[in-house]
């Protein structure tokens, strides 16, 4: 019996316009966004690679240490494959960090800061296309799924016989639920081969993995709004009601509740701006910076006699002291900067923490941290690539201090010849597999939870339900 | 056999529905229940049905209380509707192939479906078509026929006559008349007390949830069916005010 009223909850949709329009769009849709992912991402791989060679190459054109220590070191962020399907954070924040001995390393020249138009529109990645059409579609497709049988008099002509309410409500639940994925499946497959065959895609074992970790999240959002659907169907006694009632839902989980999280976590957990940062920064190097200029001239003074008396001696003495004393100065102020840096990124984590967990209410709010997770472009991953940066900037401050300290030849005012294939590497270990799960399993939880809750309120409103 | 006993049903409102309805309708034979809206008729039928549990008294199928095993007892009756309009993407045989799936009926093949639905007078062509074109004479037709997929013991047919043509009505009363002609014990609220003549054994008026009235075919015959329905249907005056007192002399 329970086959038949699978079958029977199938064909009912399948012959269904509902299904071919969100067959048609889902087509439509995930492949047109597909297809945009991977153009995307090849173009950020060429503007990636061609921004590291000529990093590079600026480097080698330098003349000498002092003028590379004045453009600094470009660090580039390399877009992340599964972007095409989960953009995430990635347009919005920068790209480029330049790393130089005076400032503290950010992240700038991100795609949307770079050309408005691309924010004005936003990006349409599969994420956005699950979370806001996909829901509604699952919407669609169960809104009427009890009480439209109520209305259509089938549900009481069903109940006539001796089918028991429990085994109802689960073919219903799981022949829509059939007919719901049917649509998706197709596209998602096609999908996958356009991943698959796209030229500069090339996934590895761990992206597949998470690949097909983010398409469980979405039929896991997905079931959640089926549940709710459900769920919502049972306890009303008109179709149009139930829609309405979906309908503010949806609004309050996808739109509402998300926004609101944050703005309540800006009131409870307020952070100064990144401007004050920055401007206590730059005072505190302004200040170290006049403290280096008294320190370098008493140095010179006290030791002004000793120049004409042995002057390759005091050459030599001055490069210790300029190499000691820069890093001593350069490692003050990494340090206040770190103190700095350290204070606002507690802060501002503290703030996140509260928006994001306030946030998890909505399943939306769970798609977007565990599907960001998942494919790396969220904030987190944003944070640690920054954070890596931050780390190489007293690895390469060290190294340029060293150069910038050898390489001037007080007598004959010559410079060394800039080489610099002994500079320190930036290197960035991105997250494994499992530490990226084990950040979106809360969100897993979450939905399943979300499931698990309103499939029993539908499970035991049905039960109840006067079919009359 | 349908059989209610003191069966009782008073809404949470306090409303009281049905007041100890006690029927018996036995197999072969056919009971029509008239009474205005809200009289009680279709309370009885879901209370047959198991869709209400009874304040009191009982509601019996083939001797099984279907307020017990609600489950059991539906097995042994079969239910038309008064405007179902079925699943509208199914065709006919579609929609008779799942309902009578449901009721357990699962070895009928195609011409098992095509033998139904030619009893019932639909006719061939409309076998493939999707039901949302349907009249709703032929809405009903289907509906019978999956009561009749179904050979239920028992049917209840709640108002299935009420807005069909006069021909679709005719081949409806004959429909029924097999049944009964089969030993089903049938019951069917109604409002159309012309058609109920020609075919009803007994027929019962219902008022405010109490059976207020009962009269066989026999005595049916000589009754002016007009009267009748104008005497047991409508509210009877309320009792004249007092006359004013007489002014003192």
């Amino acid at each position: 019996m329970l086959r038949d009223i699978i079958r029977k909850e199938i064909l009912d949709n399948i012959t269904s316009p509902k299904f071919v329009f969100t067959f048609l769009l889902c087509t439509i849709l995930i492949l047109l966004s597909v297809y945009t992912g991977v153009a995307n991402f090849r173009a950020e791989k060429r503007e990636y690679t061609a921004s590291v060679a000529l990093n590079r190459k600026n480097m080698e054109a330098q003349p000498n240490y002092q003028s590379l220590a004045g453009i600094g070191v470009k660090i580039s962020k390399p877009p992340q494959v599964l972007g095409t399907v989960v953009t995430g954070v990635e347009e919005e924040v920068g790209r480029v960090a330049t790393v130089n001995i005076a400032y503290d390393p950010t992240l700038v020249d991100s795609k949307f800061g770079s050309n408005p138009v691309f924010a004005v529109f936003g990006s349409l990645d599969l994420t956005f296309i699950v979370k806001i059409v996909l829901s509604l579609f699952a919407i669609l497709f169960t809104y009427d799924a009890i009480v439209g049988e109520k209305e259509k008099g089938t549900l009481k002509l069903a109940l006539s016989n001796d089918v028991p309410r429990d085994r109802l409500i689960l073919g219903k639940a799981v022949g829509g639920y059939i007919s719901l994925l049917l649509p998706l499946l197709v596209p998602l497959l096609l999908s996958l081969l356009i991943l698959l065959i796209a030229p500069d895609i090339s996934l590895g074992g761990q992206d597949w993995a998470r690949l097909m970790l983010i398409f469980l999240m979405f039929f896991l959002y997905l079931s959640v709004f089926f549940s709710l659907g459900l769920f919502v169907s049972a306890r009303t006694t008109r179709s149009s009601t139930s829609f309405l009632v979906l309908l503010f839902l949806w609004v309050v989980f996808v739109m509402v509740i998300p926004k609101a999280a944050v703005i309540t976590a800006g009131q409870v957990e307020p952070i100064p701006s990144v401007h004050e940062v920055t401007a206590k920064k730059d005072a505190f190097l302004q200040q170290v910076q006049s403290e280096g200029q008294k320190g370098l001239l008493d140095w010179i003074q006290k030791n002004q006699a000793e120049a004409a008396k042995d002057p390759q001696g005091y050459q030599d003495r001055f490069k210790r002291f300029i190499q000691d004393y820069q890093q001593e100065l350069t490692t003050r102020i990494d340090e206040n900067n770190a103190a700095l840096e350290r204070d606002y990124q507690q802060k501002k984590q503290a703030q996140q923490r509260l928006a994001v967990n306030l946030s998890r209410i909505s399943p939306a709010s769970a798609l977007t941290f565990g599907s960001m997770a998942l494919a790396r472009t969220g904030i987190d991953d944003y944070d640690r690539f920054l954070a890596s940066v931050r780390a190489y900037k007293p690895i390469y401050t060290k190294w340029i201090n060293s150069k910038l300290g050898e390489s001037i030849n007080f007598q004959t005012g010559q410079t060394v010849t800039l080489k610099i294939d002994d500079m320190p590497q930036h290197v960035f270990q991105a997250e494994w597999l499992s530490r990226s799960l084990v950040r979106a399993i809360p969100d897993f939880a979450l939905l399943v939870v979300l499931i698990i809750v309103f499939f029993v309120g539908a499970y035991v409103s049905f039960l109840r339900y006067d079919v009359r | 056999m349908l059989e209610a006993i003191e069966l009782t049903k008073r809404y949470e409102d306090n409303e009281l529905a049905l007041d100890g309805l006690t029927l018996k309708v036995e197999p072969g034979e056919i009971f029509c229940m008239f009474g205005a809206n809200g009289a009680g008729k279709t309370t009885t039928i879901n209370l047959f049905l198991g869709f209400l549990p009874p304040t009191s008294g009982t509601a019996l199928i083939e001797g099984i209380d279907v307020a017990r095993d609600p489950l059991k007892a539906k097995r042994h009756v079969s239910f038309v509707s008064e405007n179902v309009t079925l699943y509208g993407n199914f065709t006919a045989v579609q929609n008779l192939d799942y309902f009578s799936k449901l009721a357990g009926k699962r070895a009928l093949a195609r011409k098992d479906y095509a033998e139904v639905l030619e009893r019932v007078g639909l006719q061939r062509e409309a076998f493939d078509r999707r039901v949302k074109n349907f009249s709703k004479g032929m809405r009903q037709k289907l509906g019978i026929a999956i009561a009749l997929v179904k050979d239920a013991a028992n049917v209840l047919l709640d108002e299935p006559t009420s807005g069909l043509d006069p021909q679709s009505g005719r081949e409806f009363l004959e429909i029924l008349v097999q049944m009964r002609d089969r030993g089903k014990s049938v019951f069917m609220s109604t409002h159309d007390i012309f058609r109920a003549k020609l075919i009803a054994d007994r027929i019962g008026f219902m008022r405010k949830g109490r059976l207020v009235m009962m009269k066989t075919a026999a005595e049916l015959a000589h009754e002016d069916l007009t009267d009748l329905y104008i005497q047991y249907m409508e509210e009877p005056p309320s009792a004249p005010a007092a006359p004013l007192a007489a002014p003192a002399a």
